[in-house]
């Protein structure tokens, strides 16, 4: 009875996982088509649609969505931090109310928010402000919620006596965040900054209504080719896409080793 | 002549409506022991918080080292605290949660290693440097913290019922090391427990809590000796205590009458106590012997006969419940040697010094 219990939950997550990865096995060998029709398992093989992306019409929107996320997940990283802190830590007064509507625009849809921002800026006069830096407050405010959650989480998990044994050994309130919360609570930011990145650099509910001509991103211009031609050259750009998340994600690990063993738990 | 080290000025504390510390005075020498000793919930940890400085008192003052520590965060008292349950830092090593102290002093490398290895020497931890807590077992955890607490040599150290975490073999070892660190040291102890015994073994001073208030301060023996409320005697040791009254008798002593007057002893006249207001007799297990032991009756002693009712062997000791005249029951604590003479029913010749009948006033 046990064995085909384990029997089936393991066909279970089989399945779950071919579901999840095979439209990605597509992409991956219809980047390697020499055809210009996406064909599942090509006959013959070709690199000239990955050498097709070395050109500024890709480098360019590539460089601006690295630089957004990574400005996006550095901001949203320090401000989540901030507010976590005021509201889950140290309980400002008013803590539950600011919590939500730090958290509320996670359930306002993204076309919502695109709008709302373009509308902002333009009745504001700050019509300049469209391109980078209005992405990076857009997105800022689309991820904000996700490291805010995440931060949260970890330090309503923090052992308070900590913070009171740093301080009667006479830790002044930076060190104790500096020495004490940060590094206890890091794995948890560093989740929600990993989110963070990944969301701004797939985004394009929201980026769409803030790209300029020449200030593109890469979903955008992904988008955008995509309404005159199919070819695999888009699948080339999302295995590299696929790769470099892969990549941002494996450095985030390294520096903020959220999912390693922790060492850790004072009992 | 003795300095003092911390003193509370009559020190309140309100939570709300309730008064959970109210109006304690004490002065804790320098380089003593001293346990704060009461049932749960009687303000010691808010005590002990008070004096770290992480909760402000409602009134009154705290001195520490002849200074007002009033808006002194605790971060600038330098004092030494050892938690209940530790709170070793998890992410650290041994040595950095031991040198922590000293670091954010800014002190420099080589002496936060010298401070580090003397401290882990005197809690005998040498070796388990590079260790993380969760590496070690409870036993050792607990010795990390104190030495946590006295890297930085602080001149008081506060400690929070420290122990009641381990097992009853390590407790009692703990205790005559913590006692040798202290003495070693020098340094000024503040020892906060519910268990009577661990106050009585290490303490210079003990002070009793009841209810917020100080029942009782005095030396371990003095205690347990002359108990000055019923409380105290219960609390501390093992005790009879029954309702009774006193009234002037011969010899300048006084006659005690307990159970309504259907028993009368004699006790030896304390200065402390007026007659009249004697509410409570109290009689420690061993005081009340078997009249045939060597030295029972070498002081003036009130002599009874009972019957033996319930038995119970303690190894070394025997406790007895032995119903005497007036249907009064007194527990007694006689050597073990004496077995084979006690047996439930049996009929015994009692002895209880004069000097052993206490007399209280609550
Ligand atoms: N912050 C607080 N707010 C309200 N009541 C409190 C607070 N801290 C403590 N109390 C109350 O004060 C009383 C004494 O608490 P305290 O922790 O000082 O007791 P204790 O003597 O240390 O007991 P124990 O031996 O169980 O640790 C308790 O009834 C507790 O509920
Ligand atoms: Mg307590």
């Amino acid at each position: 009875m046990n064995r085909l219990l384990t029997y089936l939950f393991r066909t279970a997550l089989a399945a779950i996982l071919a579901f999840i990865t095979l439209p990605l096995v597509v992409v991956v060998a219809a980047s390697f088509s020499p055809t210009s029709a996406v064909t599942f398992l090509p006959s013959e093989w070709t690199l000239q649609w990955y050498a097709a992306l070395w050109d500024s019409r890709w480098l360019d929107p590539f460089l601006l969505s690295v630089e957004l996320a990574v400005i996006v997940s550095l901001a949203s990283g320090l401000l989540g931090v901030l507010g976590a802190y005021s509201v889950a830590y140290a309980k400002c007064p008013g803590h539950t109310a600011i919590m939500a509507l730090l958290l509320s625009p996670m359930s306002v849809p993204q076309i919502v928010k695109g709008v709302a921002v373009v509308l902002f800026l333009s009745s504001i006069g700050l019509y300049d402000l469209l391109g980078t830096p209005g992405l990076v407050m857009a997105h800022i405010i689309l991820t904000l919620p996700y490291v805010v959650r995440m931060a949260a989480t970890a330090m309503f998990g923090f052992d308070k006596r900590l913070d009171r044994a740093a301080r009667i050994l006479g830790a002044s309130v930076t060190q104790r965040i500096r020495y004490v919360l940060l590094p206890l609570i890091r794995s948890g930011l560093f989740s929600g900054m990993t989110f963070a990145f990944i969301i701004s650099f797939n985004n394009i509910p929201l980026s769409v209504f803030l790209v300029r001509p020449g200030q593109t991103t890469l979903p955008i211009t992904v988008i955008n080719h995509l309404e005159y031609s199919l070819d695999p050259v888009l699948a080339a750009v999302n295995v590299a896409s696929l790769l470099f998340i892969l990549g941002a994600i494996i450095l985030f690990e390294k520096i903020g080793g959220f999912s390693a063993q922790f060492h850790g738990g004072s009992k | 002549m003795t300095t003092i080290d911390i003193e509370l000025l009559s020190v309140s504390k309100q939570f709300g409506a309730n008064r959970i510390v109210d109006d304690i005075s004490l002065a804790i020498p320098k380089g003593k022991f001293v346990s704060i000793l009461g049932p749960s919930g009687c303000g010691k940890t808010t005590t002990l918080n008070m004096i770290a400085g992480f909760e402000a008192p409602s009134s009154g003052q705290i001195r520490i080292r002849g200074r007002d520590q009033e808006g002194v965060p605790p971060e600038a008292r330098k004092i030494g605290l050892v938690f209940q349950n530790y709170a070793l830092f998890p992410h650290m090593t041994v040595a950095q949660n031991v040198g922590f102290g000293l670091k954010m002093q800014g002190r420099p490398r080589e002496e936060i290693a010298d401070g580090v290895s003397r401290a882990l020497k005197s809690v005998h931890l040498e070796g388990f440097e590079d260790r993380y807590p969760k590496e070690l077992s409870g036993g050792q955890q607990q010795r990390v913290a104190v030495a946590r607490a006295i890297a930085p040599s602080p001149s008081v150290l506060l400690l929070d019922e420290p122990l009641s975490n381990l097992d009853l073999k390590l407790r009692e070892a703990m205790r005559v090391e913590l006692k040798e660190i202290q003495e070693d040291l020098g340094m000024t102890f503040i020892y906060v427990t519910h268990d009577q015994e661990e106050a009585m073994a290490m303490s210079d001073r003990i002070i009793v809590m009841q209810g917020g208030v100080v029942a009782q301060e005095g030396a371990p023996a003095d205690i347990y000796g002359s108990p000055r409320t019923s409380f105290v005697a219960d609390f501390i040791g093992k005790s009879n205590i029954l309702p009774a009254s006193a009234e002037p008798g011969a010899d300048r002593n006084l006659k005690v009458s307990l159970g309504a007057g259907k028993a009368v002893l004699t006790a030896a006249r304390g200065d402390d106590v007026a007659p009249d207001n004697v509410r409570f007799c109290c009689i420690r297990p061993e005081a009340v012997r078997l009249a045939e032991a060597a030295g029972a009756l070498d002081e003036p002693a009130n002599r009874l006969t009972g019957t033996v009712q319930k038995v119970v062997n303690l190894g070394a000791y025997i406790e007895a419940w032995m119903l005497v005249d007036g249907g009064i029951t007194l527990k007694s604590m006689i050597r073990s040697t004496r077995l084979e003479k006690l047996s439930a029913g049996c009929r015994v010749d009692l002895a209880i010094a004069h000097s052993a009948v206490q007399l209280l006033e609550q």
